[in-house]
């Protein structure tokens, strides 16, 4: 029951968008999994909450289109953890990314905030 | 890594391994900082992690890599979701591999009768068989040696054309006299067919002619294994056939054993090789025309140019010898796999019809799979909408339900493999001890393991796929929302449940139908009167004019068996004859009735067997008019015949056959009697004429025919020595009751009524079972409105008939579709039946009768059990 439900509640995510996150955040520096989850959360005030089951696919999808590195290191707490570093392949698609994302953002506005000529109904 | 892919898997899933354990220690970490308890961390971090496994298996795809370690991976999965439930695995692995191999079987029989007319021949698509006249079954051979010179010289569409004529012979110079099969050949006749000597040579061109005072032979390969012990040295020695020395000239290759389908020809030598026959090499009718030809076509001729090339041909010899070509000359060409020549005629006519049989049992099978895996996936519906979920697009898991057909089917066809290597040997069973070298048998060669492999291509496929279609359409989050008692699935699923077990009924249909007029044409045949007498009669053939003895000597000897023969005690009457009826041989040759005008192409060409006195006797055949041949009717005395009531009817309707003439051979028969029709060849033949000529004027071949009064069998020894203290060298064979030789007839019946019959059974079966499990499974997830509706006041009967009702529609739908399509199918194999009509209406009430009473007993089975049930556990049981 306890899976059913933390599958019913998880947000969805735009198609690329996930990609797009995992590569910002990595834009401050090497960061393994728990910690690309912990910075998303963080920096979104807690809404954002990335599965596993979708940032590891993610991760090792990046890894192998050239857009991260990933290298095992130690963390400060001693613990051996896989990090994970933006290319400049990345950041490249991280700048076309962000221009889209910019695009859908600004069009999707424009509709969502255009007033209305005549009611629907 | 790249060239290492196993090992850089290995490495790889440890890492991902370590990497989630990180992923969790870290969380676990966390928390503890936060204040919780290790054991309470340690849980929270797994819950808010999710499936593990699931999240690795869903990584791994992203990997990509070589296809190969993607299918790796999917085999892997699909194998521990097969082993997760091995009633199911079993159970579908058992049918497919049965419904295989029944294909696989049938195929193997093609492969090795039909697809491999000649075996060791080159490029047997280019050869065709040629036939001159009527296409008619088991035609005699069909050209005189000087018309297939002029064929073979003045057509321009072929490579080569040889020649060809099957006899036997005795091997003598070793203690015993031996039989042996002989075909003597055109000079062309290996090259032609592209074989190539293993020792020493062919025969040269010039030899096909040429006399020599000791004639070449070519031994067969295991004719010089068993009686020459692989001599090395043979070429160039001398051995005996029938008295006359003959030089080996060479060993054909292993494999290698002539060119009439289905028959073996133990050694080969050139067309009159001692020259005592010269009328056959230089006439054109009257006995000369004795020849098989096989051609090669040029590269890019097809077999229509061919047969107008040689049609002009034969035209022109036609024009020019109009008295020897009376009749029908037409020339037609087969390909060797259906060749009317030897076995393939007949293997044509039954075994595609039995492979499209096989065919059925294998779709049935796959709808009865698929009936098996459409159930077993309701209860997976939940980890495939987990894994639609985590990313998994569609396709992904329809490929991942076929891949699970697939590794069923391909087991299934591993097992069937192994079932085939058996079950390809058991043709020959079929065929009772006969007077003919019969090679038939099946094979197991690369192309039966590649049919193998694309039937359960094909099972799998279907198995796999339609199911998978189905469910994949399913909105995941719709299957994660759904409480489990509404799982028994919607209603799309429960349509394609029906159309499954409504297909499985309409296709076990047919083949019961089938089956059934197979198994009453094979009883219609068994009881039908052919005429003669089959039991209490002997026969034993006696390798007389094949041993070298002169003329006067031979028929010196035939009185003398006859006199001894007579005289044993047992013995009701002794005879002579040079043919034994329904062994699948007859002979035949062009006849000219006096006073008769044939249509234009008919042909002239009657049946036609030399028999002793009394042999219309021993096998009670009625004489209708005038009289019986008597010892009298010898070489000196004027030549005569007695017809059958065909040949009477045919050639003198109307009048008294009685004194009439016949040429044959160019000589004049006069009919002195009429006897009545019996059967020639085959139960269901359409009646030929027949002639009969007394054996002391025209007999070749001796075969002792002889009635007795207890169990012919039992008298097989003393007819045996009575003719061994007349000369011990006299080779005699085929000693067998007639019972036993005419089952020949009636072997083709028995291989279409035995495999139809166990065919259908398997379709039965399945049909029954593919019900049962589907009314079953339905009523079981009824259960909790089964109690409902009874807590609310239904009857026990209410609930039956509740039960009963969907199991009745889908069977009565599918019987109709059933009757529909065997409408169809029956057609086909109308031309194989005897006795009865290929819609014969009690056929088809008993089967429809006997396929609805046990649907509906496979559907009584889960109704009472759900009638039985108390409505309030039914109602808890969800």
């Amino acid at each position: 029951m306890s899976e059913k439900d933390q599958y019913k509640n998880r947000i969805e995510l735009l198609q690329g968008t996930l990609d797009m996150l995992i590569l910002q955040t990595l834009q401050w520096g090497p960061q393994h999994g728990y910690g690309i989850v912990q910075a998303l959360r963080l920096q979104s005030g807690d809404v954002l909450q990335v599965e596993t089951g979708s940032l590891y696919p993610a991760l090792h999808r990046l890894e192998r289109q050239g857009w991260v590195q990933s290298e095992w290191k130690q963390s400060e707490s001693k613990q051996k953890a896989r990090y994970y570093r933006i290319t400049a392949k990345g950041k490249k698609q991280l700048a076309s990314d962000l221009d889209r994302w910019e695009q859908i953002v600004e069009a999707i506005g424009s509709v969502m905030y255009l007033k209305p000529k005549e009611s629907a109904s | 890594m790249r060239w290492f892919p196993s090992f850089g898997l290995q490495r790889r899933n440890r890492e991902l391994k370590e990497e989630i354990d990180a992923h969790l220690q870290m969380a676990i970490a966390d928390r503890v900082a936060r204040g919780e308890t290790e054991e309470s961390a340690r849980q929270a971090a797994v819950r808010e992690f999710g499936n593990i496994l699931l999240v690795q298996d869903v990584t791994r795809q992203m990997w990509g890599g070589g296809w190969f370690e993607q299918l790796g991976r999917d085999v892997r999965y699909a194998l521990r979701q097969l082993r997760k439930s091995p009633g199911f695995t079993i159970t579908a692995t058992a049918m497919l591999a049965v419904a295989i191999c029944a294909n696989s079987t049938v195929f193997s029989w093609i492969d090795g009768t039909m697809l491999r007319p000649i075996p060791g021949a080159r490029d047997v698509g280019d050869l065709v068989s040629l036939q001159r006249g009527g296409r008619n079954f088991s035609p005699t051979p069909p050209f005189s040696y000087l018309d297939y010179r002029d064929l073979r010289e003045q057509n321009h569409t072929f490579t080569g054309i040889l020649a060809y004529h099957h006899d036997w012979i005795t091997l003598t110079g070793g203690a015993q006299p031996e039989r042996a099969y002989i075909a003597n050949v055109s000079a062309n006749y290996f090259d032609v067919l592209g074989i190539k000597p293993m020792l020493g040579r062919f025969f040269l061109p010039e030899e096909e002619t040429h006399l020599d005072a000791v004639p070449n032979v070519v031994l067969g390969y295991s004719l010089w294994k068993t009686r020459y012990a692989e001599d090395p040295a043979i070429v160039g020695k001398s051995i005996e056939i029938a008295r006359h020395p003959i030089t080996v000239i060479g060993v054909a290759p292993e494999g290698f054993v002539g060119a009439m389908p289905g028959l073996r020809d133990d050694l080969w030598v050139t067309l009159d090789p001692l020259g005592t026959d010269p009328w056959r090499m230089t006439h054109r009718s009257g006995g000369a025309v004795w020849l098989n030809v096989i051609g090669r076509l040029r590269p890019g001729v097809s077999r229509g140019q061919a047969a107008q090339d040689l049609d002009t041909v034969m035209h022109n010899i036609v024009a020019a010898y109009p008295d020897d070509h009376l009749g029908a000359n037409q020339i037609t060409l087969d390909p060797m796999w259906r060749s009317p020549f030897g076995a393939n005629g007949y293997m044509a006519a039954t075994l595609p019809v039995l492979l499209a049989f096989a065919a059925v049992v294998l779709l049935l099978t796959c709808a009865n799979v698929a009936t098996l895996t459409l159930v077993r996936f309701v209860s997976r519906r939940r980890e495939l909408a987990i894994r639609q979920s985590l990313g998994a697009n569609r396709i992904q898991l329809v490929w991942q339900m076929v891949l699970e057909g697939m590794v069923l089917s391909t087991v299934a066809g591993a097992v069937a493999l192994g079932l085939t290597s058996w079950t390809s040997k058991t043709f020959a069973w079929f065929f009772p001890a006969n007077a003919n070298p019969l090679i038939l048998n099946g094979s197991m060669d690369h192309k039966v393991v590649i049919g193998i492999a694309v039937f359960s291509l094909l099972a799998g496929l279907l198995c796999g796929a339609l199911p998978a279609w189905r469910s994949s359409h399913a909105p995941a989050i719709e299957v994660l929302k759904a409480e489990s008692a509404s799982i028994s699935g919607g209603s799309r699923n429960r349509k394609l449940l029906s159309g499954l077990v409504v297909a499985q009924i309409a296709l076990s249909l047919p083949l019961l139908i089938c089956s059934g007029l197979f198994l009453r044409t094979l009883r219609n045949i068994a009881s039908a009167n052919p005429g003669f007498e089959q039991d209490h009669i002997l026969t034993a053939s006696v390798g007389l004019n094949i041993v070298g003895y002169s003329d006067d000597e031979v028929q010196l000897i035939r009185h003398k068996i006859l006199d001894r023969v007579s005289a044993l005690p047992g013995v009701k009457v002794a005879s002579f004859t040079d043919w034994i009826p329904m062994t699948l041989s007859h002979k035949g040759d062009d006849a000219y009735p006096e006073g008769y005008v044939p249509l234009p192409h008919e042909s002239l060409q009657v049946y036609h067997a030399e028999v002793a006195p009394r042999y219309f006797e021993s096998l009670h055949i009625p004489i209708l008019e005038g009289r019986e041949f008597t010892p009298h009717d010898d070489e000196k005395a004027p030549r005569v015949l007695i017809v059958d009531q065909t040949a009477a009817r045919r050639y003198w309707p109307g009048q008294d056959p009685l004194g009439k003439g016949l040429r044959v051979w160019g000589r004049l028969f006069t009919v002195v009697g009429v006897v009545r029709n019996s059967t020639h060849m085959l139960v269901n033949e359409s009646p030929e004429p027949m002639v009969y000529m007394s054996f002391f004027q025209q007999g070749y071949e001796t075969i002792v025919q002889v009635e007795t009064e207890g169990n012919p069998v039992d008298l097989a020894p003393a007819v045996q020595n009575a003719i061994h203290e007349i000369d011990t060298r006299l080779p005699v064979f085929d000693v067998r009751s007639m019972r036993e030789s005419t089952q020949m007839a009636s072997s083709l019946a028995v291989i279409q009524s035995t495999l139809a019959g166990m065919f259908a059974l398997i379709g039965l079966v399945l049909a029954v079972t593919g019900i049962y499990g589907v009314v079953a499974y339905r009523t079981q997830m009824r259960t909790h409105e089964i109690g409902v509706r009874m807590a609310l006041g239904a009857s026990r009967v209410d609930v039956l008939r509740l039960v009963l009702s969907q199991g009745v529609w889908l069977t009565g739908v599918g019987l109709m579709l059933g009757l529909a399509l065997a409408l169809g199918l029956t057609r086909i194999i109308a031309r194989l039946l005897y006795g009865i009509g290929a819609n014969d209406p009690v056929t088809v009430a008993s089967v429809v009768t006997l396929l609805g009473a046990m649907s509906l007993v496979a559907c009584y089975l889960p109704a009472h059990r759900a009638m039985r049930r108390n409505p309030v556990t039914a109602i808890r049981e969800l």
